[in-house]
């Protein structure tokens, strides 16, 4: 069984000046225990994908399942099955780091008890047992999102979405997420991740797909990625992840090069 | 950094001990809000302050018009005694959990919350219930001040007492539940900020500075309109005069049916959020 599919799925707002087809038609099969990376520029619909597999919106069209559960029909089977950390790694910054590890646990049915031991198997799991007691609003960008997932893992979710874990991260906290995801995935977790640095996809991922404008230009291994374009364009040598994408995604060297760097 | 064991195997999903129920979700969010306002004195004070003022200030400035012995509708007390209810009913009109909602849609914890299986009614019951807390407290020490240190006596006792606070909290988690609707629909700080200025005209198109029929014609007529008028009147019965049937069951039928209406608002508007 997939740990998540999706088949057709679409996003329309509707808005003043016109509709916004934010996804048109996406298509996904993720495979229990995979990284699988979703890279794609600024506004290709990348988040709009993950708030409509994770039930905070509503799908246009289409059919999504994580841990074979629907999405749509089931949305609380769907969110006992999926953690989530968002784009802006949204925290109460009035609460202690591990009140907030707490509230959540207990959101999830556990008893106080429960929730009070699994706050901190997972403030030891990123490393912010030092910080626990402080409130959040203090916290650095890296600890913040330290915390945004643990926060997402109290349930031991089957499926993690992370919506551009490391973005603003200076780069030794963005290792640092790094090494967490790795260590949380080779504990059985399946990670669904989207992000604009694409090295940080080479690194991580098993898999992964370029969506641009909300369809999916490519997808597959990164080296079966490099390898398509290599062949394609008779190159002598293996290009990069970057090149993939600037070929995926119709951007040159030149003008690409600015946008996907610039977060 | 060292890796950390685990003490079961991650996707060993955890059963939940406790089934996921409005009110055991209403409450856990409740308490959360409650810490929330417990952190946040500077917000909670001027809750109590701006109003105790007002009812210092219009005392002060109205008493010498309407002395006790030569004013029939001050039923023998001081024109304070009068003013009370305006100042309880200020109070509860700040629509405080309506701006921590706001904020949280904006930060995104909202959407935290949301991605959890928990009741969606009690995303906007938790904080209503926090609402009716911190309102039974400013409520009380405001009353106990009234009496204590402006002589006001509550005619209707201890247990008018009870009945002025509590009816003065639920009408809190009224006003405040139509303010996180706003909060809900518009997703803006700003919006909500302006929209709970709606206390204006509900708070001062009542009798609060005289009983309705001394009031001219007009705001007379805007006063009989304006619901919050019978919970003014209802509240000042309480002190002014003891328990009077008609007056407290206006006063809590107004409380009712608006309570219903917000009520049936919000679920439409927390399960259709998208
Ligand atoms: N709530 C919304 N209302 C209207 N348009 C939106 C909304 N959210 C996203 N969009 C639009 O949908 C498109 C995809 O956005 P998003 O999924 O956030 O892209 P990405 O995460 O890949 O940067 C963009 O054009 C964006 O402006
Ligand atoms: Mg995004």
């Amino acid at each position: 069984m997939s740990a998540i599919t999706a088949v057709g799925l679409k996003k329309t707002f509707r808005g003043k000046d016109g509709d916004v087809d934010a996804v048109r038609g996406v298509n996904l099969d993720v495979a229990p225990g995979e990284i699988f990376g979703f890279l794609g520029p600024n506004g290709a619909g990348k988040s709009t994908t993950v708030r409509m597999l994770t039930t905070l919106m509503t799908l246009s069209a289409g059919q999504a399942h994580v841990g074979g559960v629907d999405v749509a029909a089931d949305p609380h089977g769907a969110r006992r099955k999926i953690g989530v950390a968002l784009q802006e790694a949204g925290l109460d910054p009035r609460q202690t780091a591990r009140e907030i590890l707490v509230l959540q646990a207990r959101l999830f049915g556990m008893s106080m008890a429960s929730a009070v031991v699994r706050a901190q198997e997972l403030l030891e799991l990123v490393d912010l047992v030092d910080a626990a007691d402080r409130r959040v609003k203090g916290f650095s960008g890296g600890m913040k999102r330290r915390l945004d997932l643990a926060s997402a893992l109290v349930h031991r979710p089957e499926v993690l979405f992370l919506d551009e874990p490391t973005s603003g991260l200076d780069p030794a906290s963005r290792i640092t997420v790094w090494d967490e995801v790795r260590r949380i995935n080779e504990l059985g977790t399946t990670v669904f991740l989207t992000t604009q640095y694409l090295e940080e996809a080479d690194q991580l991922c098993n898999r992964l797909a370029i969506i641009d404008g909300g369809l999916i230009v490519r997808e597959g291994t990164p080296t079966a990625l490099k390898q398509e374009l290599r062949t394609r364009k008779s190159m002598k040598t293996d290009p990069t992840l970057d090149e993939v994408f600037l070929d995926a995604t119709g951007r040159t060297r030149e003008m690409g090069a600015g946008e996907v760097k610039e977060v | 950094m060292t890796p950390k064991t685990e003490t079961t195997p991650a996707t060993t999903a955890v059963e939940p001990e406790h089934h996921s129920s409005a009110l055991r979700d209403s409450l856990l969010l409740g308490g959360r809000a409650i810490r929330e306002a417990l952190r946040t004195p500077d917000s909670l004070l001027p809750t109590m302050f701006i109003p105790l003022f007002f009812l210092v200030v219009n005392v002060g400035q109205a008493a010498r018009i309407f002395p006790s012995e030569a004013t029939p509708f001050l039923e023998g007390q001081s024109y304070g005694a009068f003013q009370l209810p305006a100042s309880l009913l200020l109070s509860a009109s700040f629509g405080g959990a309506a701006l921590y909602l706001v904020e949280e849609i904006e930060g995104g914890y909202f959407d935290k919350l949301r991605a959890t299986p928990i009741s969606r009614m009690a995303m906007i019951l938790g904080r209503l219930y926090a609402e009716f807390v911190k309102t039974i407290a400013v409520a009380t020490v405001m009353v106990l001040l009234s009496v204590l240190v402006f002589g006001i006596h509550i005619e209707s006792g201890i247990l008018g007492f009870v009945v002025l606070v509590t009816m003065v909290a639920i009408w809190a988690m009224v006003f405040s539940g139509f303010m996180q609707l706003i909060s809900l629909k518009t997703r803006s700080a700003a919006a909500t900020q302006g929209a709970s200025m709606i206390f204006f005209p509900l708070l001062f198109l009542t009798p609060n500075f005289v009983p309705r029929n001394q009031l001219t014609r007009p705001m007379e007529i805007a006063a009989t309109i304006n619901p919050v008028t019978y919970i003014m009147e209802a509240a000042r019965s309480l002190i002014l005069e003891g328990f009077e049937g008609e007056t407290l069951a206006k006063g809590f039928a107004v409380i009712g049916v608006t309570m219903v209406l917000m009520l049936g608002l919000s679920v439409r508007m927390v399960n259709n959020y998208d």
